[in-house]
């Protein structure tokens, strides 16, 4: 312990070798990079709330780097990674271009958007990646996080689909689309609220109810459009207000995060929760939270799914090391491990087809967790992502007419 | 050495630490409210923050809310340290052992209260559970909502179960170096006892008690961790508004941000000459 | 007041001091305990495990506060001693404003400083260090030390010193075995009161450290964030053991003699 913290007062002394010059880097060959990252040390800002992530993290991920690579993995947690764009964003005011704190970022969607409109973003890197190949980047739901192209600026991590959780002991028999859900909500008043947003969760939600105002998602792919806009939304805004007498509390009030959802969700208070990552389902049951009962289901007219990514910020000293890094997340072994359900249950964002065979049939091994509906179940009715443009403006209108 | 080289000299490293860190940093916050931050290329500085937060309705309510919090929380919490250091005066049974409690209230953090009072007093916390026991409410949605709740219920709750020991010590202190005897004297004159508490006693504690009662208010009124946890989502606590303005990805909420952060700190002023004039009366400085 | 509705008072606040504790001790023992059950179904020892377990990083976070904690301490100290002794023992010309000026930093709202600090710390390249954050503990810290200092200060007599220096004392020895064995108590009871102002800080830490510096405060809010009450229970009781272990080295009766203790506290 006491190394480390000698370790953190000299600061600086952990960059053995400087790599903040990417454009250096990107003239190298894979092999000149590897060599460059070793010894290095990244700090990987991530959301740092599930104890078996983070385990995963620390244990698979931390132990091969330092193995293979002797790279040392500082996991550093946080709460919202919008607070690290921020960072990111004061660092480059004050004129920190090379000695950022932050090296790599899970993140996607507006967060993303921040960083590439920002310039904030090490691009063009990617397909140096050896395990790049694994990736579909024909497939638009991963070339595009939130309608915004890549381009080269981050790497896929997870994908993951919108799913609702429901008490199979209370509620065995939970709404099919979101018309039904409307409907039980009036019918079931109290038993039902969502997170307001800003809140990551509860602004996909009303994405959901969006896009069923406006009758399917077809009208609304493509960049931002206010007049489109004005006329869904007044749906939107309608329907939201219908049922917000019917909401815990009578809507007088709203969870702030998906994480009082869920303990609402757990104590009984209401009957549905929600995540974008249905994975969590099962670790909420493991860890005791949810009662055993809980399972989980998607909605017949559809639900957004999406791919989370991890990136590397312009100003990060340790750029090889953090490429290394996205590397070995990428590999099918790495991604095969953190889909097995006891140690987090994440679909990969990789095309399994395309990885080695003990790779596949450890992934044709995989039994999901009965509170956690298999993603080929979800994925029989997605939903795409709405461009980010589109989710500021419902968000901010939703402050202003529904959550005020 | 002149006396008045060598006080400068004892008084120059604070001085250095807290000019060039909290003077510096109240200044840096003051030219960014202004809109003034060349690296970003603004040069003209503006009151463009100032006009939108004062007619953005969100800070008014916010602004509101903490005052609604910091007045709530101090009153309440003067009074009960009051009623408690007349008890701790006297004797009882169990009086070590409360203030024991009181001095270990004293050390637990803030946000740690928080989560405590979290678990207690939510609509499916311990007292909601014991009530659903004993057969007082149906489910959470009977019990009364104090957690996330429009009034600041549980907020005000911890600051009381928090500040209650810090004035009642300082309370103490002041009443320990007064003595018995005023109020003795007051009552062998002939007073009743609410008269030597009225007439007597109270005016000695209230400098004591205005100076607690100024560092409560301010503490109230600007932490941030307390109603990140135990507040509804609108309207925040003015330094939960402000702290989002500033982490707004959105690079033009900044200087609202600042703006917010000065408005707070014209308050602290206010606060801190009200202290300034009770420490005065005080003889303590 | 009679004895019994003394006692019924007392015990009334007892009660209230205790309460909002017992659902933490209770919670970091628990592996689910939902609404309705009064007491968990089930009691379990995985929260504890994760807790003090290596991977957890509890066991560093609590060391870089500590280290936080104990170093703010000990520059606190060493600024503010000779700025107590300056305020504490002489009347002079802008002794107002300098009271003011400690003052300030203890009494306006940590928000308002907070983003102008981290500005600073920031172009200094101390933002998201263990230096830069234990400079910004710093700001609340040090008028706390310096101001109960300069009480300690006025209740200690200057003449002793001189009579031994005139005794053929050096200066240091003058300090070592006149002063400091006068002012030790109030020196001590400050000190512990500065450890645990900086062992609270929450929004300071989080702005200058970025997310870097992980003092126990974060990362207990990191769990509390995240719904896992059992480990956030854990976490909290850890955080508030030095707490509890300074205050069985100053506790007494309160009587009111350790006013050091008192001008020392803060909200």
């Amino acid at each position: 312990m006491f190394r480390s913290l000698a370790a953190l007062l000299l600061l600086s002394a952990a960059a053995l070798a400087d790599t903040s010059d990417g454009d250096a880097l990107k003239g190298m060959t894979w092999e000149q990079v590897v060599d460059q990252a070793r010894g290095g040390t990244v700090n990987w800002f991530m959301w740092g709330g599930s104890d078996t992530i983070n385990a995963y993290v620390d244990g698979y991920v931390a132990e091969r780097l330092k193995a293979d690579y002797d790279i040392t993995l500082n996991r550093v947690p946080i709460t919202d990674a919008a607070d690290i764009v921020n960072q990111v964003l004061t660092e480059k005011e004050a004129g920190v271009t090379d000695a950022g704190s932050v090296d790599l970022i899970w993140i996607n969607g507006e967060n993303f958007r921040s960083m590439k409109q920002a310039d904030l973003a090490f691009c063009g890197y990617t397909a140096m990646l050896p395990n790049d190949g694994l990736v579909n980047w024909d497939n638009p739901a991963v070339a595009n996080d939130f309608g915004v192209p890549v381009d080269g600026c981050e790497v896929p991590w997870n994908t993951v689909q919108f799913a609702f959780a429901h008490d199979s002991a209370k509620t065995p028999e939970p709404p099919a689309d979101m018309a039904a859900l409307l409907d039980w909500i009036k019918a079931n008043p109290g038993r039902f609220t969502y997170p307001a947003p800003p809140d990551f969760t509860g602004s996909a939600f009303l994405r959901h109810v969006f896009i069923h105002a406006a009758g399917g998602p077809d009208s609304l792919l493509g960049p931002f459009d206010q007049a489109k806009f004005d006329e869904v939304s007044a749906k939107t805004w309608a329907i939201l207000n219908e049922i917000e007498p019917s909401l815990w509390r009578e809507g007088a009030t709203y969870p702030t995060t998906v994480t009082q959802l869920n303990e609402l969700f757990a104590n009984g208070e209401v009957d549905f929760s929600f995540n974008y990552d249905p994975a969590q389902f099962g670790l909420a049951v493991e860890a005791g939270t949810w009662p055993d009962t809980t399972r989980s289901f998607g909605l017949s007219d559809g639900t957004i799914g999406n791919t989370n990514y991890t990136l590397i910020p312009f100003n990060s000293p340790n750029k090889a090391a953090a490429m290394v890094v996205q590397n070995l997340l990428l590999s099918g072994e790495a991604q095969l491990e953190k889909a097995k359900t006891e140690v987090w249950g994440a679909a990969p964002a990789i095309e399994i087809a395309r990885t080695a065979p003990e790779v596949q049939s450890g992934f044709a091994a995989i039994k999901t967790h009965p509170s956690v509906i298999p993603a080929s179940e979800l994925a029989k009715a997605a939903l795409p992502e709405l461009q980010a443009d589109w989710l500021t403006a419902i968000e901010k209108g939703w402050m202003e007419t529904v959550g005020n | 050495m002149t006396d008045r080289s060598r006080i400068a000299l004892m008084l120059a490293p604070a001085l250095l630490v807290l000019g060039g860190l909290f003077l510096t940093g109240l200044g840096l916050t003051l030219l960014r409210s202004f809109r003034y931050m060349p690296a970003l290329g603004l040069t003209e500085p503006d009151l463009a923050a100032y006009t939108a937060v004062l007619t953005a309705p969100g800070f008014l309510r916010s602004l509101g809310l903490s005052l609604w919090i910091a007045t709530a929380s101090t009153a309440i919490a003067a009074l009960l340290a009051m009623a408690a250091a007349l008890l701790l005066r006297q004797s009882f049974p169990g009086r070590a052992l409360v203030s024991f409690l009181i001095q270990l209230n004293l050390t637990v953090p803030h946000i740690v209260g928080a989560i405590g009072m979290l678990y207690l007093v939510s609509q499916s916390g311990s007292f909601a559970r014991l009530a659903k026991a004993a057969g007082l409410i149906a489910g959470p949605q009977d019990f009364p909502a104090l957690t996330q709740d429009p009034w600041a219920i549980g907020i005000i709750l911890l600051y009381v179960w928090k500040e209650l020991p810090f004035i009642t010590l300082i309370l103490l202190a002041n009443l320990q170096a007064l003595g018995e005897d005023h109020e003795a004297t007051a009552r062998t004159l002939g007073a009743t006892r609410w008269q030597a508490f009225a007439h007597v006693l109270l005016p000695l504690m209230l400098p004591g008690l205005m100076a607690a009662s100024a560092l409560v208010f301010a503490f109230a009124f600007g932490a941030y961790e307390v109603p990140l946890i135990l507040g509804a989502h609108a309207p925040k606590a003015l330094p939960v508004l402000a702290w989002q303005a500033a982490n707004d990805t959105d690079l033009a909420a900044r200087p609202e941000a600042m703006a917010m952060a000065v408005l707070i700190a014209g308050i602290g002023l206010v606060l801190l000459a009200l202290y300034a004039r009770a420490a005065r009366s005080r003889h303590v400085d | 007041m009679s004895t019994s509705l003394r006692t019924l008072a007392a015990l009334a606040l007892m009660a209230f001091l205790i309460l909002p504790l017992l659902p933490l001790a209770v919670w970091s023992l628990a592996q689910g305990w939902r609404f309705p059950d009064i007491l968990p179904a089930e009691l379990s020892t995985t929260a504890w495990a994760y807790a003090l377990s290596p991977q957890s990083g509890v066991l560093e976070s609590f060391g870089i506060t500590t280290l936080i904690a104990t170093a703010t301490t000990l520059i606190a100290a060493l600024v503010g001693l000779p700025a107590g002794r300056a305020l504490g023992l002489y009347r002079f010309r802008g002794r107002g404003l300098v009271v003011l000026l400690l003052l300030a930093p203890a009494i306006l709202p940590g928000i308002a400083v907070v983003f102008g600090l981290h500005g600073i710390l920031l172009r200094a390249g101390l933002a998201g260090t263990v230096a830069g954050v234990i400079l910004a503990h710093l700001v609340p810290v040090l008028p706390y030390m310096t101001l109960v200092l300069a009480a300690v200060f006025s209740r200690f007599d200057p003449t002793y010193e001189q009579q031994a220096r005139t005794l053929g004392a050096t200066p240091w020895q003058a300090f070592r075995t006149v002063t400091l064995p006068a002012i030790l108590p109030g020196l001590l009871t400050a000190a512990l009161f500065s450890f645990l102002v900086s062992w609270s800080q929450y929004l300071l830490t989080l702005a200058v450290g970025g997310g870097r510096v992980q003092t126990l405060p974060l990362l207990l809010y990191g769990f509390a964030a995240a719904g896992r009450n059992d480990l956030t229970a854990a976490i909290a009781l850890l955080y508030i053991l030095p707490g509890l272990l300074i205050l069985a080295l100053t506790a007494r009766q309160i009587t009111g003699r350790n006013t050091a203790l008192v001008s020392g506290a803060r909200p």
